[in-house]
């Protein structure tokens, strides 16, 4: 068979061969074997704001102003000058084209914050089909915040949290839905997940998954609440019920104190006298049923239950509901852990569960612990089951362990050097449930087309430490040869080499063409770099 | 024996009464050996265990019934065991809602053998027997009899004298709903 890296045989040879059925898609793709952004403008000047990302679809590149206030939306256009000397190649691109406004014209800009508030500049969601943005504002935080009115103690809290949507096309805002006095875990949009037009937002102080839908006119409507109620009239159902049910009189109800001993007395006193909320009545008798079933003989069944169950019983009370993502438009994957984890960053070493909740019928479907093979297993081979918004084609070739021959080979490579088993699979499990729109579809992260040091840069939107080599774009295929390099900083590297410095990279999906954002931990100038095809 | 209990028993949560007096490691010896019985021969659909390492403050877990409206739900129970354990009763609290006359709207369980007819002779096994016999043959004459003295809900026991099929209806929603 012919195959050649050369555009012009490639563009012959899709004029004369047809792709075997259903591969179109990816034969069209190698032509980025081609179009590489391996041209660097170094240290552009442009406007000193904080560039997020690129909308999924590459209409928009969304920043935010320094002062984490206003949204400044760009779109990103093609770089065009004229040249007037003949084989303008050669030249070196005129002073005029060196600068951030020839690839990208703002939009427009707007406040979202007032004085006390702030743009959270990890968060941002984005409605593909709606061109709709979700953006997010907070007042600060209060770490010491007391637990009152059902809230977790030990969790901060933020007296006023506000999300706003907006239609990008004009930056109009649409709707807002605000939470008081609450905390949801912005960073990463950890706490938010978006699910075609199905959003969960994780209160963690009140425990509740907010789940609300994105209307195609704007309005952000809330369908249930599940934390304390499973279903979305279950509280009505209780409080319509309570009026003909006549509630005990609380002077009257002295049952069974006045029958009993003082000891007694405040032994209830210690008692806390609370009903199970809704989800963990589901959890624990869904956790009670497994247990129960999977021994038949009643003594072995009930020493079973006693130390397998009993024994925990209160830890599994007191788990908290720390992140969710939608695996389809029923189900959702909750992990629960303890409140330290839940507020800390850091929460690898704290023990962890994962559970299957089907807000329909209100059912746990299923229950892990976060070293479970079986989770592992599942995830190792349908991993993209777990990347849930993949509903635009292009979001399909986001390169995963389970869709890509060479990133499997390198996670059996870790896995065999791993040595204690149930820590791999921990680490691993850690990612769930995923971060929504954490990846970047850009083409240049696939894996089948190319190989980089995933430590230096990913498709995963994060902060990367930064060195003075530029990272390489290697070709997959023969001639495994070299095909571009991305530099964040100043062109000749940084004088001073102790600061630490990070990067971070933003690539358009569709065009050749980048950004990388390098930052020194101090608060210096940024430096801004666009890379692209010239 | 009696102030040695209530001197322990103040000192309240968990872990309490392992470095305590006589008095109390004889009631733990006690619910040590009906922790044993429950385990040789442990009732229908029930089961029942210490939370953690405290012996005094057990949970419960009872299936509802076939056949009655409680079916389907799992319903969870505290039960705390005074230190003067067994001259004093347990207190059963349920911490699943339920639609039930013998038990209140914050789930405190009101059962005859509970209070007044406890007898040292009953053990853990026969309290969860009991309470699962209530599920499916609520307590409505002891009910009436002591209305005077503890009015629990009476209206769930009103319904379920007057309108069986109504109360049964609505026990059933309350299962689906929050013992699931």
């Amino acid at each position: 068979m012919f195959t050649s890296n050369n555009i012009v045989a490639r563009i012959f040879e899709r004029q004369i061969r047809t792709p075997a059925p259903s591969t179109s898609v990816h034969r069209a793709r190698q032509f980025y074997e081609n179009l590489v952004p391996s041209y660097t403008l170094y240290d552009v000047e442009c406007p000193d704001h904080s560039f997020r990302k690129f909308t999924d679809d590459g209409q928009y590149l969304i920043s935010f102003s320094r002062n984490h206030q206003d949204l400044i939306v760009y779109r990103p256009t093609w770089l065009s000058f004229s040249c007037k000397e003949e084989d303008c190649d050669t030249h070196d691109l005129p002073l005029k084209a060196k600068k951030f406004e020839s690839f990208f014209t703002q939009l427009y800009c707007v406040s979202l914050a007032s004085c006390n508030e702030f743009i959270c500049k990890d968060f941002f969601l984005y409605k593909e089909s709606n061109q709709f943005g979700l953006f997010a504002t907070s007042t600060a935080q209060i770490h010491d915040a007391p637990a009152i009115g059902g809230a977790i103690q030990g969790v901060p809290s933020i007296e006023k949290i506000t999300f706003h949507l907006l239609r990008l096309e004009d930056g109009v805002i649409l709707d807002e839905k605000v939470f008081h006095n609450d905390f949801v875990n912005l960073a990463h949009s950890m706490g938010v997940f978006l699910y075609d037009d199905l959003l969960a937002i994780v209160s963690l102080r009140y425990q509740i998954i907010h789940i609300l839908q994105i209307r195609d006119s704007g309005n952000l409507v809330d369908l249930r609440a599940i934390g304390a109620f499973c279903r979305e009239d279950d509280e009505l159902f209780l409080n319509s019920n309570a009026q003909c049910m006549a509630i005990p009189d609380k002077s009257k109800h002295q049952f069974p104190v006045n029958h009993l001993q003082n000891g007694l007395h405040r032994n209830l006193a210690n008692l806390d006298n609370s009903f199970l909320s809704g989800i963990k009545q589901r959890l624990l008798s869904f956790i009670f049923q497994e247990i129960w079933n999977e021994e038949t003989d009643p003594t072995r069944r009930v020493r079973c239950l006693k130390k397998k169950f009993y024994y925990h019983f209160q830890e599994y009370v007191d788990l908290i509901i720390w992140k969710v993502q939608f695996l389809d438009r029923h189900n959702l994957l909750i992990k629960f852990g303890s409140v330290e984890g839940g507020v800390s960053r850091n929460a690898d070493h704290c023990s962890a569960f994962f559970a299957v909740y089907n807000m329909e019928t209100t059912e746990i479907i299923a229950f892990y612990q976060n070293s479970s093979d079986e989770l592992y297993l599942l995830f190792e081979q349908f991993c993209d089951h777990f990347h849930t918004s993949r509903n635009s084609l292009y979001m399909n070739f986001i390169s995963s362990h389970s869709n890509n021959i060479h990133a499997l080979e390198q996670l059996k490579c870790i896995k065999s050097k791993a040595s204690v088993t149930s820590q791999f699979v921990k680490k691993m499990l850690a990612v769930l449930p995923l971060n929504c729109q954490s990846q970047s579809p850009s083409p240049y992260f696939d894996q089948s087309l190319f190989r980089f040091d995933e430590k230096l840069i990913s498709a995963t939107d994060r902060h990367r430490p930064s060195t003075d080599h530029p990272i390489k774009f290697i070709l997959r295929r023969q001639p495994y040869s070299l095909k571009f390099k991305i530099k964040p900083g100043p062109e000749g590297g940084s004088t001073d080499g102790r600061t630490k410095k990070i990067s971070s990279f933003l690539f358009h999906p569709i065009l050749p063409l980048a950004i990388s954002v390098q930052q020194t931990l101090f608060l210096q100038a940024s430096v801004v770099n666009i890379h692209f095809r010239r | 024996m009696r102030s040695a209990g209530i001197s322990a028993s103040s000192g309240g949560g968990g872990g309490r009464p392992w470095q305590s007096t006589t008095s109390v490691s004889s009631s733990g010896k006690r619910i040590q050996k009906e922790m044993a019985e429950l385990n040789l021969d442990p009732p229908p659909d029930c089961a029942a265990g210490p939370k953690g390492d405290n012996l005094y403050h057990w949970v419960s877990t009872i299936i509802g019934p076939p056949g009655t409206p409680y079916e389907g739900g799992i319903y969870f129970l505290d039960i705390m065991f005074p230190s003067d354990y067994p001259f004093k009763p347990p207190t059963v609290v349920f911490k699943t809602r339920i639609y039930h006359c013998n038990v209140d709207s914050v789930g405190n369980l009101s059962l005859d053998i509970l209070k007044d007819r406890w007898s040292p002779a009953l053990t853990i096994s026969k309290v969860l027997l009991a309470i699962r016999a209530i599920f499916t043959n609520p307590d409505v004459c002891k009910f009436f009899q002591s209305i005077l003295d503890n009015p629990l809900v009476p209206g769930i026991a009103h319904l379920y004298l007057a309108d069986r099929a109504k109360h049964d209806e609505e026990a059933a929603e309350w299962t689906l709903r929050f013992a699931r």
